[in-house]
């Protein structure tokens, strides 16, 4: 019976913990319970199985498991983008821009829903937050939607999914986290992701185009008397065809030598400013060259913008790391607000205060997640699922199809969070094994967590969207209708073909490859993370070349180390990565090391640091430069 | 009881404090890490001093705010299974789960960090990077998180057990909205907005 036990504890440690987690108690607390328990009857037992390589001094590896965590550079863009987000929320730019660009689009049969979804995409790659958007979308737009008689499925549903946006359009949380689990650098994920963003956007569009031909009732266009700013969108067509020629011009003929991102950056951003200073120029000496409504658009558009150079600007020129790029955001974020007189020192406390709460029970599950990681790799319980999930028929897609349906299941009911930190680094291996890029893997799983965000019953964007929605019916200010309150069921009717084009997003990424591979046709011009890709891929290796004795792939650089690590075996993993570890661990890491080399696996503290940590090879890079 | 009880609101009093003390050190962190992009761009110099301090602040806020998220009940759980089940039975949940899940992670915690941390302190442990900090003050952030925690949880045994005997009103009230939204009523004029609109 011991016997069976013992051989099988991966699977019960895997189950008993899921569990456990129902309970309902915190999750981060759960786990690492889960974790400790299970690290306990796993030595306990080790003398049944070999399989199981646990024994007591290795717990304490979890003090410098904990002090990773509390080193990883990149983590610190949560509470950055987070703090950014809230603030930003403040600012009322959101509003300005959807009351603008919604009259742009008025006129227009689903007007307002592609101004939403315009918006949302903007928002999105301001920052990561999908509650601040959804927030502001929701008390803006929502409104207007209800008042001028759109479908209240379609406005919700259009809200909630622009909202998620920002979870895929870089620079997003999802992203950061995920390329800090998968271990890849941040800027490849965010080059990567950028055309199934882009496509996911114009899928957005196209349905409520094709609601507009079909079901035109549902989305009808604004009247004359909801846009003040009256019409004059040749001008505006003028400016922007003006301003494209220029950033035309400038790319190629003034920054012709320099390298491709800094030449695009720095002729869009000269493009941008010439036509903002001619709309003030237009409008602060009234020349009248461009309509009202034309100046409006484009000065709303002067923050989203400044900001979209202060993150994702400084990041692809090189200036700024990604969570550098979140700070640069966040203090852009702060003088708009200053600026705005938005800002007092409540919400800035609140804000704090909500970024301090988050961040705590964010790194906490991670934390959790690394001790239940601790003995589950002990257990070889990665193996186990490795062994599930390769024995999947269909090869390669057959694997991301199964992985996408299981993760969007587990998003239906788990936050991104816990899905990044718990399941994530359990498909670095089998993902490995197959071959399969992780960035690429990493873009799928992007796409499939944003939509957990919008999968009832506990989709945070739908969530978001309820609690600001009014729960009784109302008199509308402006035409004085009773309109009736928002059902919940109608937030979840409309958010349902979202969900179904989010599946078709994923599907396409899955046969389109190509859609996020082009990140290594540029591989070249991000010479501040190509440190950054070796030296995962490097770990990576090492955990599983020992287990496999093969090589997989290596993505770039260094294919002759590969090669080579596995086979030293023995305690060298430890050795080798002593620089990156601090100094005052590793001589117990390696006597454990030592003392327990039985011969049963091989190098077991070393190699179970390395498995799933790939975290602070990641994080040195920035102090080489 | 009475004891207890005031135990309780002395440590939640104390970890409240320093959860919203530390939260300033984000604020601080923003500044300290786009300062440091701006200056290794226009004076082409960094120091890994000023690097490390980034992650330094970092885990400062949310190792020391840990407890003051539990004492908020802001620690996230998964519950699709047990939200339906009575308030009695979820508070029974609460009260076994401190005890048989928070307290041993805590203790074990705690037992590890301090000779992680005194090893460290005696050492004079600096990091590896050229000019980085001091590795100690690190530690002992490990250390003090799971004191807070340790008491926290004390505390909210304490409290789960008062309520279950009908001597104290819950104290974590239970709320309709999502936290982040209930934050941002609280701290602006979400309020008024909802209503102007």
């Amino acid at each position: 019976m011991i016997q069976i036990i013992a051989h099988n504890l991966a699977p019960i440690m895997f189950v008993s913990v899921m569990a456990m987690l129902l309970i309902g108690y915190p999750v981060a607390f759960t786990l690492a319970a889960g974790g400790l328990l299970f690290f306990f009857i796993g030595v306990e037992l080790s003398t049944f199985s070999n399989e199981i390589r646990l024994f007591y001094p290795l717990i304490q590896s979890l003090m410098n498991r904990t002090f990773d965590i509390m080193r990883n550079d990149t983590l610190l863009a949560i509470p950055f983008f987070t703090f950014m987000g809230l603030i930003l929320e403040r600012s009322g730019m959101a509003e300005d821009l959807l009351d603008t660009i919604g009259q742009l689009f008025g006129p227009l049969r689903g007007g307002l829903a592609f101004a939403v979804i315009f918006v949302g995409a903007l928002l999105g790659a301001t920052t990561g937050v999908v509650a601040a958007s959804v927030i502001a979308m929701g008390l803006i737009s929502l409104p207007i939607m209800m008042r001028y008689g759109y479908d209240r499925s379609v406005a919700t549903g259009t809200i909630a999914a622009s909202g998620t946006l920002a979870q895929i359009v870089p620079p997003s949380l999802v992203l950061i986290v995920m390329s800090d689990q998968l271990g890849r650098s941040v800027g490849d994920m965010y080059v990567g992701a950028l055309y199934p963003a882009l496509m996911i956007i114009g899928l957005y569009c196209l349905y409520i185009f094709i609601l507009t031909i079909i079901m035109p009732k549902k989305v009808p266009a604004l009247p004359i008397e909801a846009r003040p700013l009256g019409g004059g969108v040749l001008s505006l067509f003028a400016v922007l065809a003006l301003s494209i020629g220029l950033h035309y011009a400038l790319y190629n003929y003034v920054f012709g030598d320099l390298r491709y991102e800094t030449r695009f950056v720095w002729s869009a951003t000269i493009a941008t400013l010439v036509a903002l200073a001619f709309s003030l120029a237009n409008r602060h000496f009234k020349l009248g060259i461009l309509s009202r409504l034309a100046e409006q658009v484009i000065i709303v558009l002067i923050p989203p913008l400044a900001l979209i150079f202060l993150v994702l600007g400084t990041i692809f020129l090189g200036i700024a790391t990604p969570t550098e790029g979140g700070a640069m955001g966040a203090t852009g974020a702060l003088i708009l607000s200053l600026i705005k007189r938005r800002l007092n020192l409540t919400a800035l406390k609140g804000a704090l205060d909500s970024t301090t709460k988050l961040t705590a029970f964010v790194m906490f599950i991670l934390i959790g997640a690394r001790v239940f990681g601790l003995t589950f790799y002990g257990i070889n319980g990665h193996l186990w699922i490795e062994e599930l999930l390769l024995a999947l028929p269909g090869g390669e897609t057959g694997f991301l199809f199964v992985i996408t349906v299981i993760v969007f299941i587990l998003g239906c009911f788990l936050d991104f969070f816990e899905i990044a930190f718990i399941v994530v680094p359990l498909l670095v291996g089998p993902a490995e094994a197959l071959g399969i890029d992780l960035i690429w893997l990493g873009i799928i799983l992007g796409i499939n967590l944003q939509t957990s965000f919008l999968t009832p019953p506990f989709g945070f964007a739908l969530f978001y969207l309820r609690s600001i929605s009014p729960k009784e019916d109302w008199d509308d200010a402006v035409t004085g209708q009773r309109i009736a309150a928002i059902k919940t069921t109608e937030i979840y009717k409309g958010v349902l073909p979202y969900i179904v084009i989010q599946f078709i997003a994923i599907m396409i990424v899955i046969f389109y490859p190509r859609m996020v591979m082009h990140y290594k046709d540029d591989e070249v011009k991000f010479n501040v993370n190509d440190v950054q890709i070796t030296l995962p891929s490097l770990g990576g290796d090492m955990s599983n070349g020992g287990q496999n004795g093969g090589l997989p792939s290596l993505g770039g650089g260094l294919p002759g180390l590969g090669g080579g690590l596995p086979g030293l075996g023995g305690g060298l993993p430890g050795l080798t990565l002593n620089p990156i570890a601090p100094p005052a661990q590793p001589s117990t890491d390696q006597q454990q090391n030592n003392n327990n080399n039985n011969g049963g696996g091989l190098s077991l503290p070393g190699q179970l640091n390395l498995g799933n940590q790939p975290l602070n090879l990641n994080n040195e890079p920035p102090k080489i430069q | 009881m009475t004891a207890l009880l005031r135990l309780s609101t002395v440590i939640d009093a104390t970890t409240a404090f320093i959860g919203r003390s530390v939260s300033w050190l984000i604020l601080v962190a923003v500044l300290v890490s786009a300062g440091n992009a701006v200056i290794r761009k226009v004076f082409d110099t960094s120091s890994n001093a000023w690097l490390e301090l980034q992650w330094y602040l970092y885990g400062a806020v949310f190792l020391l705010a840990a407890a003051y998220t539990l004492q908020r009940n802001e620690h996230v759980r998964i519950d699709i299974a047990t939200s339906g089940l009575s308030k009695r039975t979820r508070d029974w949940i609460d009260l076994l789960g401190h005890i048989f899940l928070l307290m041993p992670f805590c203790l074990l915690m705690l037992y590890l960090s301090w000779p992680y941390f005194i090893n460290s302190f005696n050492n004079g442990e600096i990091s590896v990077n050229a000019g980085g900090l001091v590795i100690w003050p690190a530690k002992l952030l490990i250390l003090s998180c799971f004191v807070l925690l340790t008491a926290q949880g004390l505390s909210e045994i304490i409290k789960r057990w008062a309520v279950i005997k009908n001597i104290i009103e819950d104290p974590a009230a239970q709320r309709e909205l999502p936290p982040m939204i209930e934050e941002l009523q609280s701290a602006a004029d979400l309020d008024k907005r909802m209503k102007n609109k």
